[in-house]
C-alpha cells in the first residue's frame, strides 16, 4: 500500500510533519513496515483541505488530530 | 562582492563587540568602494564609550574620504593628527588605525599605525608579508604592498582582541600566535569573511567571560573566485512563459536551486525527470527538500525562503545564526550556504503566478508576501556584497 503525504507549503503549515510522524510511529508499532510505503509529495492541488494524504490514488484530508484515527480506518484496516 | 580585473573578487566582513556597559563602540570600520578598488579603515579610539567612538569615527571617515578622493596617505595622516580633538584627561588626541587599500589590479596596500599587526594567510598558511617603516608627522607607520592571490585572507583587528583573557584565561592576553592558531583550522571550510569574523569575536567574548574590558573589532577580507548561482522561485504568471523561463534558467552557468512545490513539479516535467520528495524533517519548521536529476537543490518555497531571509538579516547583524545554517541539512540552511558562502553572482528567476490555494487569509504565505521576500532577500544579499539580478516572469 502506498501512502503519500503532501509536504507543500500549505499542508506543511497545517501540520504535515505531525501527520508524517504519527504515521511513522503507527507503522512501526503495528509492524507494517513491509506493507506500507510512506512517501512525500509536493502540492496535490487541494491545499484548502490539507493536510492532503493520498492512499493508493485516493486523496484524503487529514489533520494532526485525526491522523491516528485515519490510520486505523484507512491504512491499518486495509493492509 | 565587487569584481577585480582578474576575475577574482573580495568578500569583506567586519563586526565589533563593545566594552562592557557601553552602548557605543570605540572602534570604527569604514569601507569605501571606489571604481578601481576599495579603502577599508579600522580605527580604534582612545578609551571607550562616546569619546572613543567620536575619535575612531572621525579618524575612519577622514582617512577613507581623503584616500578615496585620491589624496596621499601621508596627507591623510597629517590631517588626522592636526584635527582630532585632544582628550582633556590624557592630553593627547589619539586613535590608532589600520588602512587597507585594495586596487583592482590585485594589490593590497596596508598602512598600520599602532593597531595589532594585520594577520595574513596564503594557501591556508600564515603569510609574513614584508613591511617598511615610515615616519609621518613624527609617527611610526608600517607600510606593506602585497600582490594578492586567490584565497588570500587578511584579518585586521583592534587591540581589544589581543587583550581578551588577560588575567583569567591568559596572563598576557590572546597573543597574535594564539589568534593565528585559533582561526587557522576554520580557513579550510567555506566560511565567509563575516563568519570568520564572527568565529574570532565569539572566542574573544568567551575569553573575556562575556564581559569585554575593551572594544574588540575584527575585519576579514577574503580574495576569492567568482561563483555564479541561480535560483528559481515560483511558476510564471503566464503559463505560456514556462518553457522560456525554464530554458533561460537552465542555460545559466552555475548551480541551480529550485524553490516551491508547484515550481519544482513544473521543473521536473520540463526536464523529464522524476521529482522525489524526501520525508526528512531536519528542522521541524522547514518542509523537507526533494531531488530532481539535473537540479542542485529542490526545496519548498515561501516558508523556506522566509527562513533564508531571517538568516540573511541576522548575517548582516551579529551573525549568530551561522551556527545553525552553516551545517544543518534542512532546505533553508542549504540555500543559505549556497547563497551566502558559495555564490558571488546570483540570478533570481521569480515567477509571478498567484497560487489560488495560498490566497487564504489563514495562511501567512500569500502573493504579496512572496514578492516582499524576494525584494528583502535581494537587498540583504547586496549588502553582503553579492551581485544580484532579478528577472520576473
Amino acid at each position: 500500500m502506498k501512502v503519500t503525504v503532501c509536504i507543500g507549503s500549505s499542508c506543511h503549515l497545517k501540520g504535515s510533519r505531525e501527520v508524517v510522524e504519527t504515521f511513522r510511529r503507527l507503522i512501526a508499532e503495528n509492524d507494517l513496515k513491509g506493507k506500507v510505503e510512506l512517501g512525500g509529495t509536493f502540492c496535490l492541488g487541494n491545499c484548502v483541505n490539507g493536510v492532503c494524504v493520498d492512499v493508493d490514488g485516493k486523496t484524503f484530508s487529514v489533520t494532526p488530530e485525526t491522523a491516528e484515527e485515519f490510520f486505523s480506518n484507512n491504512i491499518k484496516g486495509k493492509c | 562582492m565587487r569584481m577585480l580585473r582578474n576575475e577574482l573578487c573580495r568578500d569583506i566582513g567586519y563586526l565589533s563587540i563593545n566594552h562592557i556597559g557601553e552602548q557605543l563602540c570605540g572602534d570604527h570600520v569604514d569601507v569605501v568602494e571606489q571604481d578601481n578598488g576599495v579603502v577599508i579603515v579600522l580605527a580604534d579610539g582612545l578609551g571607550s564609550g562616546v569619546k572613543a567612538n567620536i575619535l575612531s569615527t572621525l579618524t575612519g571617515k577622514i582617512i577613507s574620504t581623503m584616500l578615496s578622493q585620491g589624496m596621499k596617505i601621508e596627507e591623510a595622516v597629517e590631517t588626522i593628527m592636526a584635527t582630532l580633538p585632544v582628550c582633556q584627561i590624557r592630553g593627547v588626541a589619539y586613535s590608532t588605525f589600520t588602512i587597507i587599500r585594495i586596487y583592482n589590479n590585485d594589490i593590497a596596500e596596508i598602512y598600520q599605525y599602532d593597531n595589532p599587526r594585520v594577520i595574513m594567510f596564503r594557501a591556508g598558511e600564515k603569510y609574513d608579508y614584508p613591511t617598511t617603516e615610515l615616519l609621518i608627522g613624527g609617527k611610526k607607520v608600517l607600510r606593506s604592498d602585497i600582490k594578492l592571490m586567490r584565497d588570500d585572507i587578511i584579518i585586521a583587528f583592534s587591540d581589544g582582541v589581543e587583550h581578551a583573557g588577560v588575567g583569567n584565561h591568559y596572563n598576557f592576553g590572546w597573543t597574535r600566535e594564539d589568534i593565528i592558531g585559533y582561526i587557522k583550522p576554520f580557513l579550510a571550510a567555506n566560511y565567509t569573511a563575516k563568519t570568520l569574523t564572527t568565529i574570532l569575536l565569539e572566542e574573544v567574548e568567551r575569553l573575556y567571560d562575556a564581559k569585554p574590558m575593551d572594544d574588540a573589532t575584527v575585519c576579514t577580507i577574503k580574495i576569492r573566485d567568482r561563483v555564479p548561482m541561480n535560483l528559481l522561485f515560483g511558476p510564471p504568471q503566464n503559463r505560456d512563459d514556462t518553457k522560456r523561463m525554464m530554458s533561460l534558467f537552465f542555460a545559466k552557468e552555475g548551480k541551480h536551486i529550485v524553490c516551491g512545490g508547484t515550481t519544482s513539479t513544473i521543473c521536473a516535467n520540463y526536464l523529464g525527470k522524476p521529482l522525489v520528495p524526501s520525508l526528512d524533517f531536519f528542522d521541524p519548521d522547514i518542509p523537507p527538500t526533494a531531488t530532481i536529476e539535473g537540479v542542485d537543490l529542490v526545496t519548498e518555497g515561501v516558508i523556506t525562503i522566509n527562513r533564508v531571509l531571517e538568516y540573511a538579516k541576522n548575517y548582516l547583524e551579529d551573525n549568530k545564526s551561522y551556527e545553525d545554517w552553516s551545517y544543518k541539512q534542512d532546505g533553508a540552511s542549504k540555500i543559505a550556504r549556497l547563497l551566502f558562502e558559495e555564490a558571488t553572482d546570483i540570478n533570481f528567476f521569480v515567477g509571478r503566478a498567484i497560487n489560488p490555494a495560498h490566497q487564504n487569509p489563514n495562511l501567512p504565505i500569500n502573493f504579496s508576501i512572496k514578492m516582499r521576500l524576494v525584494d528583502e532577500l535581494t537587498e540583504c544579499l547586496e549588502k553582503m556584497g553579492k551581485k544580484v539580478k532579478v528577472v520576473y516572469f
